[in-house]
């Protein structure tokens, strides 16, 4: 079966005042019809990024694609002229974006958002439209929808307006649903109905989904597979079980070990453990070096690590680490 | 139903608004150096001591300032805005000759630089950095600091003198033959001149803040949304951001309108426009009290009801002012 979505060797660069920095450096990704891949990493690591490249809206200037490529379904997207993209936007690819606050336009009702998005990809009259995104409502879960329908976006709430959101993502039902960070502002028990309700999404209409975070946690319930990203680059890949029980990169170790496990025992007598960290921050893109960009911050960092990018390998599970693959050598002979 | 309430409340602050600018007037012109009475004896030729307190007498000049203060504002409560000193005329039928006249240029001026401004800022934030951007800056920059009567005097050299394009002066030809429609071609002939001047000075207010707005408008968030949706640009551009980025724009127009209106005054002045300002500028050269003031008055109440009526169009543009109480 080929792949949904195929991205292979993507580099991404951006102008900015110290220069051309690499914001992609290399990302390659699949994904397979009706699955679901989580991509987690830190905030800088190159999610968004990745997400506003496969939908072809990554900002140029300053931006531009410096190679790879991405495909969708067998049809190359760099390179694509505009009209097509913007066929393909909205339409094959939906997207969910992390501020609800702001995502949905001020001025009209969230209606006429949702229409316009099915107006532009279908050929249906406005009533047919209205209808749909009626439907919607219902479906994305907004109580009272006839009433909804002609609210303007301040007067929902958070969550309703993620709901609108979702809404107008899945209303020509695309192939592929893109959801960056998409619980991140919202309260937490409102996250786990958005979360319940993009999976609900999954099933009926089978859509791949791309899931960006940096919760772990909603990793582990959503995602078939999982890419962790640092600092441009995909530092481990593979199925989500193989890498929440056995993560093989130092970088996905520590995002691991970053979830507080609660001991209620402990919580009673108020002697929880302090919170596990990873000391330092993602270095400065304009300031990477040449070898392992998480070499810095690792406490298993040899003399390799700083002189040489580690490349990504192993199939099925594959990881971008001198130690790992020292290790996987030493285990096959 | 808010609206309602909402009028009415502008409304009412409007009336006391009036009311302290109609006090205020008064005492102003009164503190001001010149006898009225001395003015109209002079054009009448020659003057006595009994002259002078018959003219006095008829014009409630030989009254206490607060007696002819309470005078004034009962007649203007009233709807009687005095009789002219020069005219010997109502004010308001003075008025009323003219505040048409300078309506339409008013309003022409408004709707020209706002229009014009508003295009210029759009071209300019698509590319912030580009030439046109640093065009619109320039001229932006060029129309406001160049002062009004200089603008005009050279649009009448260059439009008027140079190429005969169009009238030099005045609102109407002397003779004019055919039907209504010739006439209104002839207005708005008359028109063009006066209404770019006045319009240039503002054009760069609208243009500059367009930019700004439209540029920080370009970058929100809904703006992606709209793109993620498969929006063409285009439409992103003048449906999605526009309706965003003229909401700043309507605050500034309506907090012109003063500032339009004494334009207008230099402007009328410079083109011999038959409106308000050639009138305030006359009279006050003519120490004509009751005229000036009911100018006054009348300029500042087209400014409260400008004010209102921008406020208005603002809550049918924003729905989160509609919404009382509602969360930004």
């Amino acid at each position: 079966m080929s792949p949904l979505l195929d991205v292979r060797d993507l580099r991404v660069e951006f102008a900015t005042r110290h220069g051309t920095v690499t914001a992609l450096d290399g990302v390659s990704l699949r994904l397979e019809p009706g699955e679901t891949l989580g991509v987690v990493g830190e905030s800088g690591c190159g999610k968004s990024i990745t997400a506003l490249a496969i939908m072809g809206l990554i900002p140029m200037p300053p931006g531009r694609i410096a190679g790879g490529s991405i495909r969708l379904d067998g049809e190359e997207l760099i390179g694509a002229p505009e009209r097509r993209l913007r066929q393909l936007r909205g339409r094959d690819i939906g997207m969910i974006f992390q501020e609800p606050m702001t995502s949905l336009n001020p001025v009209f009702r969230v209606g006429d958002q949702i229409a316009e998005a099915i107006l532009l990809h279908q050929d249906v009259s406005r009533d047919e439209a209205r209808r749909r995104a009626l439907d919607l409502l219902r479906t994305v879960g907004v109580p009272d929808p006839g009433q909804r329908i002609d609210a303007y976006p301040h007067e929902l709430s958070g969550g309703l307006r993620q709901r609108v959101m979702i809404a107008i993502a899945i209303s020509c039902q695309p192939r592929l649903l893109i959801a960056d960070e998409p619980t991140t502002a919202l309260d937490v028990t409102v996250q786990a109905q958005i979360f319940d309700l993009i999976r609900d999404i999954q099933d009926r209409l089978g859509v791949a989904v791309i899931l960006i975070t940096h919760d772990m946690g909603a990793i582990a319930e959503m995602a078939d597979r999982v890419a962790v990203m640092y600092a441009g680059r995909v530092v481990e890949e593979g199925p989500a079980d193989a890498i929440l029980d056995s993560p093989a990169h130092p970088y996905t170790r520590g995002l691991i070990g970053c979830i507080p496990a609660i001991d209620p025992a402990l919580a009673a007598l108020d002697r929880l453990p302090p919170l596990a960290e990873i000391p330092g921050v993602v270095p400065p893109l304009h300031l990477l070096g040449q070898g392992c960009a998480f070499a810095d911050r690792c406490i298993e960092a040899v003399d390799i690590c700083r002189k040489v990018a580690p490349p990504l390998t192993g199939r099925g599970h594959a990881v971008a680490c001198h130690l790992h693959a020292a290790a996987a050598a030493s285990e096959e002979s | 139903m808010d609206t309602v309430v909402y009028v009415a409340r502008r409304l009412f602050y409007g009336l006391m608004l009036m009311f302290f600018v109609v006090v205020l007037n008064f005492v102003l012109i009164r503190l001001a150096p010149g006898d009225p009475a001395e003015v109209i004896a002079g054009e009448m030729g020659g003057t006595t001591q009994e002259i002078l307190a018959d003219i006095r007498a008829t014009y409630g000049l030989d009254k206490p300032v607060a007696t002819q203060l309470a005078i004034y504002l009962g007649q203007v409560a009233h709807g009687d805005l005095g009789k002219s000193f020069f005219f010997d005329q109502p004010v308001a039928r003075l008025i009323g000759t003219r505040i048409g006249a300078t309506i339409l240029l008013v309003l022409t001026a408004q709707f020209l630089s706002i229009l014009i401004g508003v295009v210029m800022g759009v071209f300019a934030a698509r590319k912030p950095n580009g030439v046109v951007s640093a065009l619109v800056a320039v001229f932006s920059t060029l129309g406001y600091a160049l002062p009004v009567f200089w603008t005009g005097i050279m649009l009448i050299i260059v439009f008027a003198s140079w190429l005969p394009i169009f009238p030099v002066e005045g609102m109407r030809s002397a003779r004019l033959e055919g039907g209504g429609f010739v006439h209104v071609l002839d207005v708005l002939h008359h028109l063009v001149l006066p209404a770019v001047t006045l319009a240039i000075i503002f054009l760069a207010q609208y243009a500059r803040l367009a930019r700004t707005s439209m540029i920080e408008v370009l970058g929100a968030d809904y703006i992606r949304t709209a793109r993620a949706k498969g929006v063409p640009e285009r439409r992103v551009v003048f449906h999605h951001a526009l309706r965003n980025a003229v909401l700043p724009i309507l605050t500034v127009a309506g907090l012109q309108f003063g500032n339009l209106i004494s334009g207008a005054l230099l402007v009328e002045t410079v083109f011999n426009w038959p409106g308000m300002g050639t009138l305030a500028f006359d009279s006050i050269l003519r120490r004509d009290y009751p005229t000036v003031m009911g100018i006054l008055i009348i300029g500042a109440a087209m400014v409260v009801v400008a004010n209102i009526l921008t406020d208005l169009g603002y809550r049918l543009a924003d729905p989160r002012i509609r919404t009382e109480g509602g969360r930004r």
